[in-house]
């Protein structure tokens, strides 16, 4: 009944365990072959949104662009998610599926020192380059993270289970993963549906509306959904209404809020505490 | 002993029971409101309900407690959790505890309804949930 | 029992009883010639006494008594060579007496002529009104009746004497004798009377040496006195200047931000470094609002989880209330129909009361002191936190002795301490635990006492002396700033009083804020 989320410092690794427990637990899994449903449902490329979710984070213009394919795919990936028995994993969920009682969080890692050695092997580079290109992915996945999430997708205190390879093997982890989700505290409730359902809405309302308003921020509860939008006083009134037209036209959503943010600073300020 | 669904709902504020035990009724629930854990915990010694509704938040004695006493008395009783304090820890810990489920506050009545018809199909006697809908339409 | 002890001011403790458990202290007080600008002008307007003029003058009187010891000198010096001058005078003066009397002998035994001695007689004559000023300076207008008479008279004695006796008066021999033996006599009485005049002026002499002696001992003396007094006056004041500034440091680092005010009748070099200070301390309190402020809004950051919480039990009752209305609209007879309106009202008024606190909280206000009923301000302040107490499911148990006087503060600033030492206080209980807040005098008189005490697992004695310290914080990474005690503390001092703490390891710990009662009346304090 519960859901899954992996999240892995190796994507290959984290496919595996997610299948696998999937597998194990009868459950559906959900992984990157989602992109190809994203990609055709909002006309981008399927490379586009991979090279979203897995580029290292680069120029400021691309961050627009990179953050409305990542709207693409929290809105796809919430809808989901609101099924129960679901497996996640290599869409960032983890980022997004926050305070959430029946989705147990996974983070898989691998020893440092391990994974260089494996780097250089299969890269046929020397052990001490690979240590460095190790602790810059490692770097790369945290400033991501934070830039995409405000989040260090590396702190541990983000999940309800971390499992090291180097110390259990994949078909352990699998088997503490499927253990785990079977306690009774990762059983969904009313509670803890609704905050999905919140959160696909809000996703929902927020894809309808990014192309217009990139930096747009929406919140839902029970099918009121409130939206904060960067404004100049002058297009004010007119932006508050395109809002309210275009949010309120989705099933589910029966009564919109728009507030106008003019301290982009303080805002900013705001958000990230 | 009638059919009707024994349903009892602790909540120390007045204004829930008032209105959830109309609401409950409409559904075939034969609801007891309490406000004071304290005499519903005495009562509850005696009588087994099929679903016990329950404030966390409470003065002298907390939801958890009345949980952890139901479990512990009529292990069948479904207990429903409803709270304004709702967040991740503690949801997981009704679960944890054996809650039948967990509600945050604001919620309508019919957010509870749909729960104690789950629960009441959990425990084997169905009711007509789909009929007071019906009948609300109509009406 | 954990002991560390901070001292302020310099103060011992109130109370050192015999339990002797030592607790930190902070202490200030609140002076009551608040502003700045009011002791500017009362540091300014004072008579200039710089320290330079106390050099100067210092030294000026130093010189002074320098040159009168000169003078002095000099004149004694003066009187001396008189003396000696006169001594040189009369010492002529018997010695041509002497010289006529050999004459005068020897005209006796020889018969040699008189009129050698007559020569000497009246060069002796020739030495006395030669040296007539001196004469009269050392013997007053006088001294012509004291000698020259004798002088006179035995000069016609000679005179008589030295008459041929083949001369028509020739004396007769009898004559002559009687004469003689007069001469002789007003001889030896001229020469004793110079000679006792000598000797009578040179123990003046010695009297005058002897006197100069000891004027030039005692005036070395008073000089040496007067300078060592001028050094114990300068260093003295310098040094209690420094001292007091020294305190002045003091009392702002305890955060007492008081304008100094003049402590001595005159301005000095002191004086425009209190000036600097004040200026200083201006700038500190505005750092120190801005400080407070933003200390408010964590506060108030805190606190919003907890009404975000409390206002979904009357949503809830709106909620369904207007839920089961739409539903039974029909069904329902007037009588219900109004019952629920009135619950939908009651309960958005109760949504907005549970707001307005926090808004009235969070808004930002000047200073404004007042007098204050201190349980009815904590009162408000554990009503303010009562939705994070509920959230924390923690029991608050809150008691105060009935009749207390009242305190002198600005409440809202009072209000953020008493609410930083409840928040505290909630996040060091566990689940189930137990606060107290109690309002009571304090040991001492003339002050009251709140203690806020948990039940927590108290604080480990290697931190507490450094808890009020800013940035000091126990709490996680993003969960505190350290500065809510330091900040309580910069408060509590500036209404002159102290924040103690005393804690047992395992058995929570007490903040005890002791604040002075009001001295000032009320339509004094509301009239600021």
């Amino acid at each position: 009944m519960p859901l899954i989320i992996v999240s892995s410092d190796n994507f290959k690794q984290g496919d595996e365990i997610g299948q696998k427990v999937a597998g194990v637990l009868g459950y559906r899994y959900v992984g990157r072959e989602l992109l190809t449903w994203v990609a055709s449902e909002n006309q981008v490329s399927e490379e586009d949104l991979a090279r979203a979710l897995d580029d290292p984070p680069g120029l400021l213009a691309r961050r627009a662009r990179r953050q409305r394919m990542l709207g693409y795919i929290e809105a796809a990936c919430l809808n989901v998610l609101l099924d129960d028995n679901v497996v996640c994993h290599g869409l960032a969920a983890h980022l997004y599926v926050r305070a959430v009682s029946h989705a147990l969080k996974v983070r898989i890692i691998n020893e440092p020192e391990q994974r260089a050695e494996e780097l250089s092997q299969a890269e046929g580079i020397s052990l001490d380059k690979a240590r460095k290109q190790v602790l810059r992915q490692t770097k790369d996945e945290r400033r991501w993270s934070e830039e995409a999430y405000s989040l260090d997708q590396t702190d541990a205190s983000l999940y309800d289970l971390v499992i090291s390879l180097g110390t259990l093997e994949l078909d352990k982890a699998v088997e503490i993963i499927s253990d785990t989700v079977s306690y009774r505290k990762f059983q969904p409730m009313t509670y803890s549906r609704k905050l999905m359902q919140d959160k696909a809405l809000a996703a929902g309302v927020r894809l309808k509306l990014m192309e217009q308003f990139p930096d747009i921020r929406v919140e839902a509860n029970d099918g009121t959904v409130v939206a904060y939008i960067q404004s100049l006083k002058k297009d004010q009134r007119k932006k508050q209404e395109m809002v309210r037209q275009i949010a309120g036209e989705l099933p589910g959503v029966r009564h919109v809020e728009v507030h106008i943010i003019r301290d982009l600073v303080g805002q900013a300020a705001q958000s990230s505490r | 002993m009638s059919d009707n669904l024994q349903v009892l709902l602790l909540d120390d504020e007045p204004i829930v029971g008032r209105r959830l035990k109309p609401a409950l009724a409409k559904i075939g629930c034969d609801v007891d409101v309490f406000e004071d854990p304290e005499q519903a915990l005495a009562k509850m010694a005696q009588k087994e309900y099929d679903v016990v509704v329950t404030d966390i938040r409470m003065d002298q004695i907390d939801g958890m407690q009345v949980l952890e006493f139901v479990r512990d008395r009529w292990p069948r009783s479904k207990v429903i959790m409803i709270t304004g304090y709702a967040m991740m820890s503690l949801a997981r810990e009704a679960m944890e505890k054996g809650a039948f489920d967990f509600i945050a506050k604001p919620f309508k009545p019919d957010d509870l309804r749909r729960v104690i018809a789950k629960a009441a199909h959990a425990l084997g006697s169905d009711i007509d949930f789909e009929a007071v809908e019906m009948e609300k339409v109509n009406g | 029992m954990v002991e560390g002890s901070i001292q302020g001011n310099g103060q011992p403790p109130p109370e050192a009883g015999p339990q002797a458990e030592e607790e930190i202290e902070v202490q200030g007080r609140l002076g009551l010639a608040r502003g700045a600008e009011q002791a500017r002008r009362a540091l300014l307007n004072r008579p200039r006494f710089s320290l330079r003029l106390q050099i100067f003058l210092g030294n000026a009187l130093a010189f002074l008594i320098a040159i009168a010891i000169a003078i002095a000198l000099v004149a004694s010096f003066h009187r001396m060579e008189s003396k000696i001058r006169f001594l040189e005078i009369v010492n002529d003066y018997v010695m041509e007496v002497e010289q006529a009397r050999r004459f005068e002998k020897n005209f006796f035994l020889y018969g040699t002529n008189l009129s050698d001695a007559q020569d000497n007689v009246f060069k002796a004559e020739n030495i006395l009104s030669r040296n007539a000023e001196e004469l009269a300076a050392i013997m007053g207008a006088g001294w012509r009746e004291e000698m020259l008479p004798n002088l006179h008279r035995y000069e016609q004695l000679l005179e008589k004497l030295g008459q041929q006796p083949q001369s028509d008066q020739a004396l007769s021999k009898q004559e002559r004798r009687r004469v003689q033996s007069q001469v002789r006599g007003q001889g030896q009485q001229m020469v004793s009377a110079a000679l006792g005049l000598l000797s009578k002026e040179k123990t003046a002499l010695a009297e005058v040496l002897t006197r100069s002696r000891l004027l030039l001992f005692y005036s070395v003396g008073l000089l040496l006195l007067c300078m060592a007094l001028n050094a114990y006056l300068l260093g003295s004041r310098m040094l209690s200047s420094i001292n007091r500034f020294g305190q002045y440091a003091h009392r702002i680092a305890s955060g007492d931000f008081t304008p100094l005010t003049p402590s001595k009748r005159y301005r000095d070099e002191f004086t425009e470094l209190a000036l600097a200070i004040n200026s200083m301390i201006e700038e500190l309190e505005d750092r120190e609002a801005v400080l407070v402020q933003s200390h408010k809004m964590r506060a108030v950051g805190t606190l919003t989880a907890g009404v975000a919480h409390e206002l979904n039990n009357p949503m809830n009752n709106i909620t369904l209330t207007a839920h089961m209305l739409q539903e039974d609209y029909a069904d329902l007879d007037d009588q219900e129909r109004l019952e629920m309106i009135g619950d939908v009202v009651g309960e958005a008024s109760r949504a907005k009361k549970i707001i307005s606190n926090l808004l009235d909280f969070a808004r930002e206000s000047g200073s404004q002191l007042e007098p204050l009923d201190l349980p009815e301000l904590l009162r408000e302040t554990i009503a303010l936190a009562s939705n994070q107490i509920k959230l924390s499911g923690i029991k608050i148990d809150f008691q105060a002795s009935g009749n207390l006087p009242r305190v002198h503060g600005d409440s809202q600033q009072l209000r953020q301490v008493f609410l930083n030492l409840i928040l505290n206080a909630i996040d060091a209980s566990s689940k189930g635990g137990q606060i107290q807040v109690l309002v009571l005098p304090a040991d001492e008189p003339n002050y009251l006492a709140v203690k806020v005490i948990d039940s927590g697992s108290g604080i480990p004695a290697h931190i507490l002396p450094s808890i009020f310290d800013p940035f000091f914080t126990t709490k996680g990474k993003g969960k505190g700033t350290g500065l809510g005690l330091s900040v309580s503390q910069g408060i509590v001092a500036k209404h002159g009083g102290r924040i103690r703490v005393s804690s047992q390891e395992k058995q929570g710990a007490t903040f005890t804020v002791v604040l002075p009662v009001t001295t000032i009346p009320a339509e004094l304090g509301a009239k600021k």
